[in-house]
């Protein structure tokens, strides 16, 4: 039986860092994957879509090209070929993500892990394999609730991202980021998306503002229907597509959408075995050093549900390398960039302005709009604004949102910020370069010391 | 109208009291019912409502004083009344406390120069060397722009010797000791500059936790963490009592293990009929009959005297968020169990609800204190002052014990007595425990004590 100093179980974004770290530290390591390396996020996930959406864009700049003078006549796209070009993009990651596996001495095992004992793991029945240190890295996959039954013309969205060619018209159940994303890049293309969403507005994790500026630009410029507060009831299928019935009315597409949430995969690990369980969610609990109660035990990722998003999933990764391989215990980051790709496109991080009111902490704002930058109207995308939340008192930089062009890149800036610990009139005073749609932060930080140059004075 | 309003009367026992905070300043307008200002008595802080409305036009008694009872302690009228004049009514601080503030509470704010100069001058280090002798004790210098310096450096000056006049800091001395304390070094994020600026915290004197050696907010915050606190009232009351107990009388502890089998059967078969019996009222009435038979532990010392009393008056500690309770039952030995229980029951939730009355938590002859529902194995407690024992009650375990001859599985509970050995010997003390255990384990008593 070969014996590794670490094993990682799941070879996504979070599970083959985790295992390059270790290596790198001089572990020993090996990673067991039962699907795709690379995971949810390269094949599935962040990586097809965002490469879907590029086409996407493409294509609405080529049709709305007169707009800058351009002439372009019978622009039209190929589905077909974006969703190649998507296969070969998701082709070459993954080809680099088991180059950097094997040029780093970890040994790849495909196969389903589960746990003999705390130290011994199982892969698909048959390879024994020892294990000091074990990082479950296992992700999450999509919910399917009982109340959808299994029909082709009903996919969720790692089986919508296979289709080779686009329905006319769909209904996407769910206004979370995953279904706001493929409903934005679907109807750039021409669909005819509705979106159905139970709770009170779509992409609720957002302040009010930020939604706000979305749904209007889904709705009004994409011409999404967003339904929301009512929940899709008798949903059925037939060869010719979907229904469902919300509220008073009966909503009909070629293809339903189900985009309603996801759930941790555990199945198959026998955590039992390990003396491990699941929460009554399903996650792995962890503490802030990623350990599971199991000692020789880490999880990290969507498994432990704290926020599901690749880059954490990263951050964590490295994290519990380096604490299953002995170094100085340390605590994973808890500043979390979030981004979702819509149109327009939004980023957050840190302390929202609905948590800030939730905790009763006194805060400051500072918003600057695009539209009020020289870039913004150069380029021609003047949608959207970035903000600042700051403690009132010190004007300590607490958290930052974007939402408008550029806004997943931009939240880069705000993340180093904050994590930085910068106040706003650091930020203020530090010199942005022109023009550029980045010189809305220091905008936004001028605004929220009510020191703007580019905005009238607030009225006293 | 001008209206005197006068400190109240809490309780039967209460002589003097001091106010601990006005909530309202003078010129305030006070609508009936505001909590003008609060008392602390020797068992609690409570809140004075004023009975009518008005402008509060002059505070005669400031905090900290203690006054007697039914003194005047402020006036309340329409706006521009004239208050008349009053004979100062602050006769009976403490003594050794003259009527100027107290300054017990003086000395919890005061900075170091305050505390500097209340000490004699001849118990200070000479500040330097060729200061002449007749000078006052030294005050704290510093120039405008040094003291500038130092705020925008954030640092303590105080740590700093002057080299002006009398020790006076000047511009040149704060940046001599910058550069002396490696200033220029240190990495500090600029919210945990501004954090620590506010919080009046030294930067020199933070320290960083991370790899970098950079001062962050977590930092900061760490060192605000640790700074001392005024304790709540409640548990100062709390820490003041129990120190006195444990200085003043020698506690010595007796314990014994109570086989509880007859009281839970009891117990259940009595809840089962709709009765809402605790365990506590078993070892509250038991407890009760003990005393009854045994009166030195009823009783109290100061040394000198003793006095005997007649009533049992129980108390019961209560664990509340911020502290702990004892509200006290009345005359107990005249109750039936099932009175004693309701009695019991009443306080204790009036206790949680933060609503128990002075005269609900003072006069105990006797205390226990059952920590049974927090899976100890035995404890000891301190006697209430004014007491000569306090019962401390453990959690009931399962255990093997021997019983004629044959180990068996029983739920065992230890008790714990702590006695006053000035006043109970250990005879006694021993007497008294193994009566209680008695009583627990008689199942016919307590057929007939709740039939």
């Amino acid at each position: 039986m070969d014996r590794f100093d670490v094993v990682v179980i799941g070879a996504g974004p979070g599970g083959y860092p985790a295992a390059i770290r270790a290596a790198q530290l001089g572990a020993s390591v090996a990673i067991v994957e039962r699907d795709r390396f690379g995971g949810t996020c390269l094949n599935y996930g962040c990586i097809p879509t965002k490469t879907l959406i590029a086409s996407a864009e493409t294509f609405a700049h080529v049709r709305d090209a007169a707009a800058f003078g351009v002439s372009v006549s019978g622009a039209s796209f190929d589905y077909a070929a974006m969703v190649r070009r998507k296969d070969k993009v998701v082709d070459q990651l993954r080809g680099g993500v088991k180059q950097l596996l094997t040029a780093n001495g970890v040994k790849q095992f495909s196969g389903t892990a589960a746990f003999k004992d705390r130290e011994t793991i199982v892969i698909d029945g048959d390879l024994t394999i020892g294990a000091k240190r074990t990082i479950i890295a296992t992700g999450s996959t999509s919910a399917t609730p009982g109340f959808i039954s299994k029909h082709e013309r009903i996919v969720e969205s790692r089986a919508f991202l296979a289709l080779d060619r686009l329905p006319k018209s769909m209904i996407v159940l769910g206004g979370g980021f995953i279904g706001c994303e493929i409903a934005s890049m679907a109807a750039m293309l021409g669909v005819k998306v509705t979106i159905v969403e139970l709770l009170a507005d779509i992409l609720m994790l957002l302040d009010a503002d930020l939604r706000g500026e979305v749904r209007a630009h889904m709705e009004k410029t994409l011409g999404i229907r967003v339904l929301t507060g009512k929940p899709l009831g008798d949903i059925a299928a037939d060869a010719n597509g979907a229904s469902g019935r919300c509220g008073d009315e009966t909503l009909r597409g070629e293809l339903l959408l189900n985009a309603v949430g996801r759930r941790p995969v555990t199945d198959g690990l026998n955590l039992a075995a390990a003396g491990l369980e699941v929460s009554a969610r399903g996650f792995i609990d962890t503490d802030d050093y990623c350990r599971t109660k199991a000692a020789t035990i880490f999880a990290i990722g969507d498994v432990t549900g704290k926020t599901q998003l690749a880059h954490y999933a990263t951050a964590q990764g490295i994290v519990a390398a380096e604490n299953a391989v002995g170094k100085k215990p340390r605590r994973h980051e808890t500043l979390v960039p979030n981004v979702i790709f819509t149109a327009p496109e939004v980023a957050t991080v840190g302390l929202s302005e609905s948590e800030a009111g939730a905790q009763k902490r006194a805060v400051k704002t500072g918003k600057f709009r695009f539209a009020g930058l020289g870039k913004g109207l150069a380029a021609g995308e003047t949608t959207g604004f970035v903000k600042w939340i700051a403690d009132a008192e010190s004007e300590r930089l607490l958290g930052a949102a974007a939402v408008g062009p550029r806004a997943t890149e931009l939240i880069a800036t705000a993340t180093t910020a904050i994590r930085a610990e910068f106040t706003a009139r650091e930020l203020g005073e530090t010199i942005h370069a022109h023009p550029t749609f980045s010189e809305a932060w220091m905008e936004a930080a001028h605004a929220l010391r009510g020191e703007s140059i580019h905005a009238p004075p607030r009225r006293r | 109208m001008v209206t005197p309003i006068v400190m109240p009367k809490f309780g039967q026992m209460t002589e003097d009291s001091s106010i601990v905070e006005w909530l309202k300043k003078e010129g305030d307008t006070v609508a009936k019912g505001d909590v003008l200002f609060l008392v602390e008595t020797d068992k609690s802080v409570m809140e004075v409502e004023s009975f009518s409305a008005g402008t509060l036009l002059k505070i005669v008694v400031g905090v900290g004083v203690s006054v007697p009872v039914q003194s005047v302690v402020a006036y309340l009228g329409e706006k521009g009344e004239i208050v008349p004049a009053t004979p100062a009514p602050l006769r009976t601080a403490p003594a050794g406390a003259p009527s100027a503030p107290p300054v017990a509470v003086a000395s919890l704010r005061s900075g170091a120069p305050v505390a500097a100069a209340a000490l004699p001058a001849s118990s200070l280090p000479s500040p330097t060397t060729q200061a002449p002798v007749s000078v006052a004790p030294a005050r704290f210098r510093i120039s405008p722009r040094a003291a500038a310096l130092a705020k925008d450096s954030v640092i303590d000056p105080h740590a700093i010797v002057g080299s002006g006049p009398e020790g006076r800091i000047v511009e040149k001395d704060v940046k001599a000791y910058l550069a002396a304390s490696d200033y220029a070094s240190l990495r500090v994020s600029p919210a945990a500059k501004a954090l620590a600026a506010k919080e009046g915290l030294d930067l020199i004197a933070l320290r960083a936790d991370n790899a970098d050696k950079r001062i962050e907010v977590a930092d900061v915050e760490r060192a605000v963490a640790e700074k001392p606190k005024a304790m709540s009232k409640m548990r100062q009351i709390i820490a003041q009592r129990l120190a006195q107990s444990v200085v003043t009388a020698p506690h010595f502890y007796v314990t014994v293990e109570v086989d509880m089998t007859e009281t839970l059967s009891h117990r259940t078969r009595l809840n089962a009929a709709g009765a809402r019996y605790t365990v506590t009222d078993f070892i509250a009435q038991a407890s009760v009959l003990a005393l009854k038979e045994l009166p030195p532990v009823n009783s109290a010392t100061d040394g000198k005297t003793v006095r005997w009393r007649s009533r049992v008056h129980l108390g019961i500690a209560v664990t509340l968020d911020q502290g702990l309770v004892v509200p006290v039952v009345r005359d107990a030995d005249e109750m039936t169990m099932a009175e004693l229980s309701a009695r019991a029951r009443q306080l204790v939730d009036k206790a949680r609800a933060g609503g128990l009355a002075p005269d609900e938590m003072s006069g105990s002859t006797f205390t226990i204190s059952n920590m049974g529902m927090l899976d100890v194995e035995n404890f000891t407690a301190i006697i209430n002052p004014g007491e000569s024992a306090i019962l401390a009650v453990s959690s009931t375990v399962k255990k093997p014990v021997v019983r004629d001859d044959a180990i068996v599985v029983r739920p065992i509970m230890k008790m714990t007595l702590s006695s006053d050995h000035r006043l109970i010997d250990g005879a006694t003390a021993a007497r008294f425990a193994n009566s209680i255990k008695k009583k627990l384990e008689d199942n016919g008593l307590w057929t007939a004590l709740t039939s």
